[in-house]
This record gives structure tokens, C-alpha cells and sequence, in this order.
């Protein structure tokens, strides 16, 4: 452990820029009281899930916010982790300078490109309240904790560090602490609640990092948390070299000049991404360089041209020189599912969908968009959609009309798809929130403020793309809704309405009441199959009911089959009709023939899952007359799954991981995996019914 | 006269063949089922006999294999209950009443009082009887009336009053009951040429304080917009126990044109009952769409619901005759409708001393 906060401490490139930062507050995220201590706890928080994830810890976040002088606006903000810790000598390097993280020579995602860092946290807290701000600092190889106070002076871009010590860091628990830090600083800030707060932007990092568990005290003393939902870490992202088209002459310079390559040839095939020796010798020809001249002693006018040559405007032999994309694999996304759970956790509502695109490239830079929608009764109908912005797991709370990502929501006709949006245009209204998030090794700010991201066609291409996807499966489940609620009405109908309808006329009539079997078969003249998924608390586990009524007049003979989710590792208890395996994820019951007017019901209950994960089940049918309420199996989509199966079953026993496939996402699934995590598994429903199902 | 109305037997056994209906289908193991005219203009048709507008043959059967129409079935097996009930107690209630009183009856319960009142409408179409028969009563009162015309009214002690409409009444006229049958209203005797039917109440009122009553000897009878039932029963009653001409003085709109269908030729919603209740003879007097350009009076352009509302008009059987077929093109081309009040443009008197005057003249009333 100690290795590797060595190592991160040591990565750091030291820029002398305090003195901008004092002039240049505004742009840097601590402009007003209140945005300015939703920056200190971004800055804090990203540094620990950065720091976590890159020790490949699970983070424990505790965030705490007391409001120590009301009138005069000063706050106390306390952050703690249980990520690696800083050794104490690096301590005044990571607080007490602005670092500008890693990204000018290795290119990958990370959160770090979005902040001034935490320094910015120390120089403001000082700026404001004259304090020194306090870091307690435990990593593992040691046995106590050290503790120090950092200060800056901001004119020599030097930390100051005050009543250094050492101290045993005991949890309230007693135990000791193994590894972490904890900052405490104060400053001149207001905590607010709303669309813009600390809360707001703690539980939109908690939906895009469902691997972190978040705590968060407020000033009020209310303890808010967001749990861990699940144990998979994001997966280690590597660095990439730059790829030729999306480096700027500045860049390209210094490359050359700090270059120890003897060889312009060597020079461009080792240092970036894309090239090979066979390009390299063709870029150098279109820029008219000798392939042996030294980077270090290259010409003005040759960077120009060599810049050119990898933008293809300076052709060889009539076409630009050719360049393969650079690898994708520089990049983590969350990956459906775990959106669904993060999504479904910190808002309460009944249909979530999502979906993770293939990654692509823009300009030299690898990205990948994710969205997710979720639609339901717990949010306010006649208000736009709240969008939920995401940039490298980063929260994007300011801004909104201006960012591309909303844009891209904007272009979409919401209509088709069930949601209120005057003229087709703008953030459509209704009980949904839209969740967008943009993966990149360079992402693209309008900017210094880093709050909305910059237009880019191809981004927005992705994004569009993705919610139309999205829509399709919003749609399906509102006409899924709509069904359903027309069967519900036949059910009043006959159960209801009929029977008080036979009374009535009997006693105005005064005759007996008829028979009412004849009358209900005619009216509903169907098959009908109700489902329930419903979580028990007792046993933990998902009891599924499946109800079929027959309402016609002649006998039916069915194979009714379900859906469940047998790939997330879910076992199905309780199952006392038997019943075979189809497929994977699809189990499947021959019925006995069902009488007119009669009912059966298949039971069974769904172990090793939790709340949340299956709340709904599909029902399919084999047999002549169709089922109200259940699909009628596509015999050849089935053998497609099984196939499908087999074939994967093939690959996975040849996998050797590391590597994202470009090809298209609906058959993979499994593809992506790294090495030492469990792939994602997605569900059977999305293999059946698409995208989307209700949480 | 009043053949219309049936004794508590006949009402109720009428209401019971539409239990029965219900019933019998549920016994053959069929949806239930409730039959009753098409309701629209695509429906109604001259009854040569009765020289007004009756129901045509439609029928649609209203079943119970929708949740919407079987709960109407419910209701309305509520509502027949509910008026034996009040049959047997010989008491009545207005339809709002009954709007209130459906809370309690479960699913049957009324969503809205426009429902209720439909449903009532709906019995008596299928059973031919009347909603005083039902011993329901509308919430609406009758219209004004003014004239040297004498009628004698029972009041709620049980005696005949005799009432001059003239001389025994205010400023605001005699006002008419829900009830204007004979067993209520008794017409005794009068002494003018003719019954101007008026839609506004501040024409009613000018034309009392100008003293046009007296100086032409009519009556004047304010229809207060869309007339009741009771307004157009009178008005019916007096053209024939008098045999008077009755003209009719609406705002020059779509709208008036329907107001004066359902006086002269009876309303889609009550055709069933047309032949007591419209007055074939009416005429319409104004305002007319040439009365628009040729008195040169200020108008409004027709909104895109009263363009609508025409061209409804053109394919509606009541205004098939030429001269209505004319009337409406011509507010068509003009795009314009009018107000009464509007001839007040040339002063307060203008309505009594020279546009009535020249339009009773046509019609050879002045």
C-alpha cells in the first residue's frame, strides 16, 4: 500500500500558479459563498475516490459540514477516507502546491482533470478565515498517524506547515485506523439545500461511483448515507500515449524537447498511440522531415508541418496518412447495471434504463457515453426532467442550458416517447430523471469552470443516439403500463361491475340472481396472466407469483415460461410446479388443461438477490390462444440465446481479458472484462425484452 | 292536455323493461345490454304528422364489455330505483340532488352532474315517459314573460291564482314555473296579436321600458339563452291554445340559429319529446346576416368554434330549407355575427321605432 501512495504522491507535476489562483478565484469553483463549498467538497471527495480506486481500496467517504459562526458565514468541513493515506513527507507537496495531476503526458480518464485540486481548498480556507488547514494522514506500513497544519504562502507557491506531530488515529469504535486521511478546514461559506448543494452533489457522485459508501453530516446534525452497492471496483484504467489527432503544437514541442529518442521515426512510433513504424516513416515524408533527424533539435516550421501531416492536411501521394484509432481500453465506465443500482438507490421510482455505449473517438481521444433514464410516481410530473450530468464520474452541477449533454437531451423529440416537451423541443417535462455520463481521456469544457462540456458533434452523435435507445425502451414500458391497466379494467369489470349489475337488476326485478360464469366469459373472452415480483423481507428473498385465468369457453392447454435472473446469480427456491430449464434465464412449466372459468397459480421464490435487483418478471406462453399479460415466445429468438450461450460459453473459457471489444454491445456483455473482477453480467431481461425493465 | 305524462304504474313498468333487458342477457350468459336511439343529428328526422323533429330508427346498444359503458349500466339501475323509491313516497327531487345522492351508491356512483343528467335523459328516451314522470326536476327556472295575456297558476297552498302579465306583475315580469302543464297552468284569455321570443335580457328590458309591448300588442317572453324546457312548453302552449304567431329575436350567430331550431323544430337532446315541446310556427326575425350588412351594424369576426358551428349547421336536417341554407353561407362569406344590443348604434329607440317595425312589417305583423 505504502508503494502506491509513493508512487501517486511522486506523479505529481508542480506548477507555480497560486499566485493566479488569488486573482483568479471566480473561474475556479469559489466565486459565491455557497459554490464555494460544494468546490472544497468535490475537490476533497474526487481526490479520495481518485486515491481509492487507484489503490484499488473500496472508499468509505465521510463528509461533515458544521456551521461554526452563522453570522459571519464560517464553516467547518471535515472529509475523511480510508483510501491509501500520503506519507508525511509528501504531505506539503499534494496540499501545498497546485497540481495539474498527470494528464500532459499520460492520457487516461481520470476525475483529476476537472479541479484546481486541493490546494485550491487550503489557499481559500486561509484567504477567507486566516487558518491553516488541519490533515491527519495514516498509511499502512506505519503504526501511528501523522498530523500536520498546511498553509500557503501563495506569493513563493510554498506550503507552510505548522504543529507537525504524530498520534494514534483511533476510530469511535476503538479499533485503530489502518490507512486514510482526513482534512479539516474552515472557511467563509454557505451551506444551502437544492438543486446546486453539497447534498446534491454527494448523491450524484454516490449514483456514478456505486462502489463508494458515502456518509454525509450536515450542519443540521442529519446523518445522510448512500451505501455501497456493490463490491466491484471501476476497473484500472491505463494510460495511453497521445494520439496525433488531438495534439496542439504546444504539446508537440515540448514532446520533441524533452524527447530521448535519437530518431524522429522511433520518436513518433514509441510516444504515440496510433502509429506505427510504417506511419511514422509516412508522417514524417508528408511533413517533408528526415526520418533521422533528432526531436530535440527539430525546426519551427517542421512542427507546424508535422501537425499538419497528423491532421491530414499535408497529403502523401494525393491522401492523408493513415492512422489507426487508439485504444479504447484507457477507459471505465460504470456499466448499465451498476447505474441501475446507483440510480435506484438515491431516487425512488418504478422503471430505470440504461445503457452503455461502445467507446469511440473524437479527435484522437477515446470516449464512451452512458445514460440512464428512470420514470415513475415519486417525481413531479409537470417539471422538466431533472438532468443528472456526469463528466469521468465527476457530477456537473453548473450550467446546464449551456453543456452539451444537455444539448444532446434537447435534440431528441421526448414526445414519441411518452414525456410532455412543448414544441418538441427543450428538456422535456414529466416524473423522470436523465442521467448522462461522458467517459473521455480529454474532456472538453466551454470553460475554465469546468461545468458544462463543449460542443462536439461526434459526443453528441453518441449521446443522441443513446437516449433515442432509451426512449424506445421508456415507450415500451408505458404501453407495457397501459396494457396492463386495461386488463386491470377487465378484471373490475367482471369482478365488480358485472356481479353488481346481476344483483341489482334481480332485486329491482324481484327474481333470482343468475349465474354470472356465461356472461364474464363473453365479456373478457381471454387468457389472462398476472405476475407479481415482489420482495420479501422475512426470507430476503423475491416471491413470484404467476396467475393464469382462463375466461373462454373452451379448455386451454399452455406452457407458460418466466424470466429471472439467473446470470446475476439468483436460484429459484420454492418451485413446487418443477418445471425445466429453456435457457438460460428462462424456466418453463407445462400446465395441466385449465377449465373455462379456471385459475392456476405457479409459485416460486428467487434466492441470492437484493432489494431492488428484480422487481419485475416476464411472463411467455407456448400455446394457440393468446395470453393478456404474457408474450408469446419467439421459438427463434430462444434458439438465438441458446446459441448465443453456447458460443460464449466457448469464449469465456478462451478469454484472456484486458481488452474492450468495439464490436457491437447487444452481443457482448460479457466482453469487457479485466482481469482480476468478475464481468458485469447483464440480466435476461435485457436479453429478452431490450432495454429497461421496472424497479 | 299533457297526454305525455304516465301514471306511476306505466313509469314504472316502462323502467323495468329495461331491467329486464339487463337481466335476460345475463340469464342467456351474454353481456348485458341497454338499448336506446342515436342521439346526434345523424338521427333526427321531420315527423310529417307532428310537423317537428323526432328520433329517427338508430339504435345503439350501450353493453356492458367496457368498464365505462357497464358502470353507466349500473347507474342506471340506480337511478331506476331510486325513482321507484321516490314513486312510492310521492316525493320528487331535482336532478342535482340526485347527483348527490349517488355518493352512496358505490360503483354507481355519478363522476359528474353532466352524467346524471344524461342518464335521466336516457331513461326517458328509452322509456317514453317524461322526467316529471321520473319525479325529477331540473335546476334551471323558467324565462320572464310580459303582455296583456291572463293565466291562472296553482300555488304551492293548493290555490288558483289569476295573473295579469301586464297588470298584476313588476318591472321584471312574470316569471314561469319548471312546470307549465296544465295541471300547474291554466291559459285564460288575452289580448295581443303575437309573442316576440327574446334571447337577451337587456333587449327584454329595453323593449318593456321603450313600451313596445303596448304600442305593437304582443307579449314578450325572454328566453334567457339557450331556453328551458318549461320556456318552450309555454311558448308552444300559448302559439296553439291561442293560435298566435310567435316571432323570435336572437343575436345574429351560429348559436341563435340553433336556439331557434330548438324552438321551432325541437332539440337534438330532447326529440323524443319534440312534439310538445317545439312550436313549428315560430319564425325567425333577426338578427338575419344580410340584417348585418343592410343596418350596417357593428359585428365581430366569427371565431374558428363558430365557423365550425355553421358548417355543422349546413349538414343538420333542421336547416335544409333553402332560406336557412342562405342565411348560413351568408354569415360564412361575411365571416362576421352580430349582436342585439348592437342596433343600439343608432340610438336607444332604434330597435323600436324602425328595425322591429320594418321586420314585423314583412312578415305582416305591423
Amino acid at each position: 500500500m505504502a508503494g502506491t501512495a509513493e508512487r501517486m504522491a511522486q506523479n505529481q507535476k508542480q506548477v507555480a500558479i497560486s499566485e493566479f489562483f488569488e486573482k483568479n478565484k471566480h473561474f475556479l469553483g469559489f466565486d459565491s459563498l455557497v459554490r464555494s463549498l460544494i468546490t472544497a467538497v468535490k475537490e476533497a471527495v474526487d481526490n479520495s475516490l481518485d486515491a481509492c480506486e487507484e489503490a484499488r481500496i473500496l472508499p468509505d467517504i465521510r463528509v461533515k459540514v458544521t456551521k461554526v459562526d452563522d453570522k459571519k458565514n464560517i464553516i467547518e468541513l471535515q472529509t475523511e477516507d480510508n483510501g491509501p493515506g500520503i506519507p508525511k513527507r509528501s504531505i506539503e507537496k499534494v496540499f501545498g502546491q497546485l497540481l495539474f495531476g498527470s494528464r500532459f503526458h499520460a492520457i487516461r480518464q481520470s476525475r483529476g482533470q476537472q479541479g484546481i485540486g486541493i490546494t485550491g481548498v487550503v489557499m481559500y480556507s486561509q484567504l477567507t478565515t486566516g487558518r491553516k488547514t488541519h490533515v491527519r494522514s495514516k498509511i499502512a506500513t506505519e503504526t501511528s498517524a501523522a498530523v500536520v497544519d498546511i498553509g500557503l504562502d501563495t506569493r513563493k507557491n510554498k506550503a507552510t506547515k505548522t504543529n507537525e506531530d504524530r498520534e494514534i488515529w483511533e476510530l469511535p469504535d476503538g479499533s485503530l485506523k489502518e490507512h486514510g486521511l482526513e482534512i479539516t478546514c474552515r472557511m467563509k461559506a454557505k451551506y444551502q439545500r437544492g438543486r446546486q448543494s453539497v447534498y446534491q452533489y454527494l448523491r450524484m457522485t454516490s449514483i456514478v461511483n456505486p462502489h463508494a459508501d458515502i456518509t454525509f453530516e450536515d450542519p443540521d446534525g442529519e446523518i445522510h448515507h448512500w451505501p455501497r452497492v456493490t463490491e466491484r471496483l471501476p476497473r484500472k484504467v491505463e494510460s495511453i500515449k497521445p494520439h496525433p489527432h488531438g495534439i496542439h503544437l504546444g504539446t508537440l514541442q515540448r514532446m520533441c524537447t524533452e524527447a530521448t529518442d535519437n530518431r524522429m521515426t522511433s520518436f513518433l512510433y514509441k510516444n504515440f498511440s496510433g502509429v506505427s513504424t510504417r506511419a511514422a516513416k509516412e508522417l514524417l515524408a508528408a511533413a517533408e522531415i528526415d526520418e533521422k533527424a533528432k526531436p530535440k533539435s527539430l525546426k519551427a516550421e517542421s512542427y507546424r508541418a508535422l501537425i499538419e501531416a497528423f491532421q491530414g492536411e499535408r497529403l502523401l501521394n494525393g491522401k492523408p496518412v493513415k492512422l489507426l484509432n487508439p485504444p479504447t481500453n484507457c477507459l471505465s465506465p460504470i456499466e448499465e447495471l451498476l447505474i441501475k443500482k446507483g440510480l435506484s438507490k438515491t431516487i425512488d421510482s418504478r422503471f430505470v434504463t440504461t445503457m452503455t455505449r461502445t467507446p469511440t473517438v473524437t479527435q484522437g481521444n477515446p470516449f464512451q457515453v452512458e445514460v440512464g433514464l428512470i420514470f415513475g410516481d415519486g417525481m413531479a410530473a409537470d417539471k422538466p426532467v431533472e438532468v443528472l450530468r456526469f463528466a469521468n464520474r465527476v457530477p456537473l452541477m453548473y450550467q446546464q442550458g449551456g453543456c452539451l449533454l444537455t444539448k444532446a437531451i434537447e435534440s431528441v423529440d421526448w414526445r414519441q416517447y411518452g414525456l410532455d416537451q412543448a414544441g418538441g423541443r427543450g428538456v422535456p417535462k414529466g416524473p423522470a430523471a436523465i442521467l448522462v455520463h461522458l467517459a473521455s481521456t480529454n474532456v472538453q469544457f466551454t470553460s475554465e469552470a469546468k461545468e458544462a462540456l463543449a460542443d462536439n458533434e461526434e459526443v453528441l452523435d453518441e449521446v443522441r443516439k443513446a437516449m433515442l435507445e432509451m426512449g424506445r425502451g421508456l415507450r415500451k414500458h408505458l404501453e407495457k403500463k397501459k396494457k396492463m391497466a386495461k386488463t386491470q379494467e377487465k378484471f373490475e369489470l367482471v369482478n365488480d361491475i358485472i356481479p353488481a349489475i346481476a344483483a341489482k337488476s334481480a332485486a329491482i326485478l324481484d327474481r333470482p340472481i343468475p349465474d354470472l360464469a356465461g356472461s364474464i366469459t363473453k365479456i373478457m373472452s381471454a387468457v389472462i396472466a398476472e405476475s407479481e415480483t415482489v420482495w420479501n423481507k422475512e426470507t430476503k428473498q423475491t416471491d413470484v407469483t404467476i396467475t393464469l385465468f382462463n375466461y373462454t369457453s373452451r379448455a386451454r392447454a399452455y406452457t407458460i415460461l418466466a424470466a429471472w435472473p439467473e446470470k446475476d446469480g439468483a436460484t429459484m427456491e420454492g418451485n413446487e410446479h418443477g418445471g425445466r430449464k429453456e435457457a438460460t434465464g428462462v424456466w418453463a412449466w407445462k400446465l395441466d388443461t385449465l377449465d373455462p372459468g379456471q385459475t392456476f397459480t405457479l409459485a416460486y421464490s428467487l434466492n441470492g438477490l437484493e432489494r431492488g435487483d428484480w422487481t419485475d418478471t416476464d411472463v411467455f406462453f407456448r400455446g394457440s390462444q393468446d395470453v393478456i399479460g404474457a408474450t408469446k415466445m419467439d421459438e427463434k429468438l430462444l434458439d438465438e440465446i441458446r446459441r448465443r450461450e453456447e458460443v460464449l460459453a466457448d469464449e469465456e473459457s478462451e478469454e484472456d481479458g484486458g481488452d474492450i471489444k468495439t464490436d457491437d454491445k447487444s452481443d457482448g456483455d460479457e466482453s469487457d472484462a479485466p482481469v482480476e473482477e468478475e464481468p458485469p453480467r447483464t440480466t435476461g431481461q435485457q436479453t429478452l425484452m431490450g432495454y429497461g425493465s421496472d424497479a | 292536455m299533457m297526454s305525455a305524462s304516465h301514471t306511476p304504474e306505466e313509469t314504472k313498468a316502462a323502467l323495468h323493461e329495461v331491467v329486464t333487458e339487463m337481466y335476460d342477457k345475463i340469464v342467456k350468459g351474454e353481456a348485458p345490454t341497454m338499448t336506446l336511439p342515436v342521439r346526434t343529428k345523424n338521427n333526427i328526422g321531420f315527423d310529417n304528422a307532428l310537423g317537428v323533429y323526432k328520433y329517427g330508427k338508430k339504435r345503439s346498444v350501450r353493453d356492458a364489455t367496457s368498464l365505462g359503458s357497464a358502470k353507466q349500466l349500473l347507474r342506471a339501475l340506480h337511478v331506476v330505483e331510486f325513482i321507484e323509491e321516490m314513486i312510492d313516497a310521492g316525493k320528487s327531487s331535482t336532478l342535482r340532488e340526485m347527483y348527490y345522492i349517488s355518493e352512496s351508491w358505490g360503483l354507481g356512483k355519478f363522476s359528474s352532474q353532466n352524467e346524471s343528467n344524461n342518464l335521466a335523459e336516457d331513461l326517458e328516451v328509452v322509456t317514453k315517459c317524461l322526467r316529471e314522470d321520473f319525479k325529477l326536476r331540473p335546476e334551471e327556472d323558467g324565462a320572464r314573460m310580459i303582455g296583456n295575456l291572463t293565466l291562472r297558476e296553482l300555488n304551492r297552498r293548493g290555490e288558483w291564482m289569476r295573473i295579469n302579465a301586464r297588470d298584476d306583475v313588476g318591472d321584471s315580469g312574470y316569471g314561469v314555473p319548471y312546470n307549465v302543464e296544465e295541471e300547474k297552468i291554466e291559459l285564460v284569455e288575452h289580448d295581443i296579436n303575437f309573442i316576440m321570443a327574446i334571447e337577451t335580457g337587456g333587449m327584454f328590458d329595453r323593449l318593456i321600458e321603450n313600451g313596445f309591448d303596448e304600442a305593437y300588442k304582443c307579449g314578450l317572453l325572454h328566453l334567457k339563452g339557450q331556453p328551458a324546457r318549461s320556456t318552450r312548453r309555454i311558448l308552444k302552449r300559448m302559439s296553439e291554445e291561442w293560435d298566435l304567431p310567435v316571432v323570435v329575436f336572437l343575436d345574429g350567430d351560429p348559436w341563435s340559429f340553433r336556439i331557434f331550431a330548438s324552438i321551432a323544430y325541437g332539440a337534438i337532446k330532447t326529440a323524443h319529446i319534440s312534439e310538445y315541446l317545439a312550436t313549428p310556427t315560430a319564425t325567425y326575425l333577426g338578427i338575419t346576416a344580410d340584417d348585418i350588412e343592410a343596418y350596417d351594424l357593428p359585428s365581430d369576426d366569427l371565431s374558428s368554434r363558430d365557423v365550425d358551428a355553421l358548417k355543422a349547421e349546413l349538414s343538420d336536417p333542421r336547416f335544409a330549407d333553402a332560406w336557412w341554407q342562405e342565411q348560413i353561407n351568408m354569415m360564412l362569406e361575411l365571416g362576421k355575427k352580430a349582436e342585439q344590443q348592437s342596433l343600439a348604434k343608432y340610438g336607444l329607440d332604434f330597435v323600436t321605432d324602425t328595425y322591429l317595425p320594418e321586420k314585423l312589417a314583412d312578415l305582416g305583423l305591423a
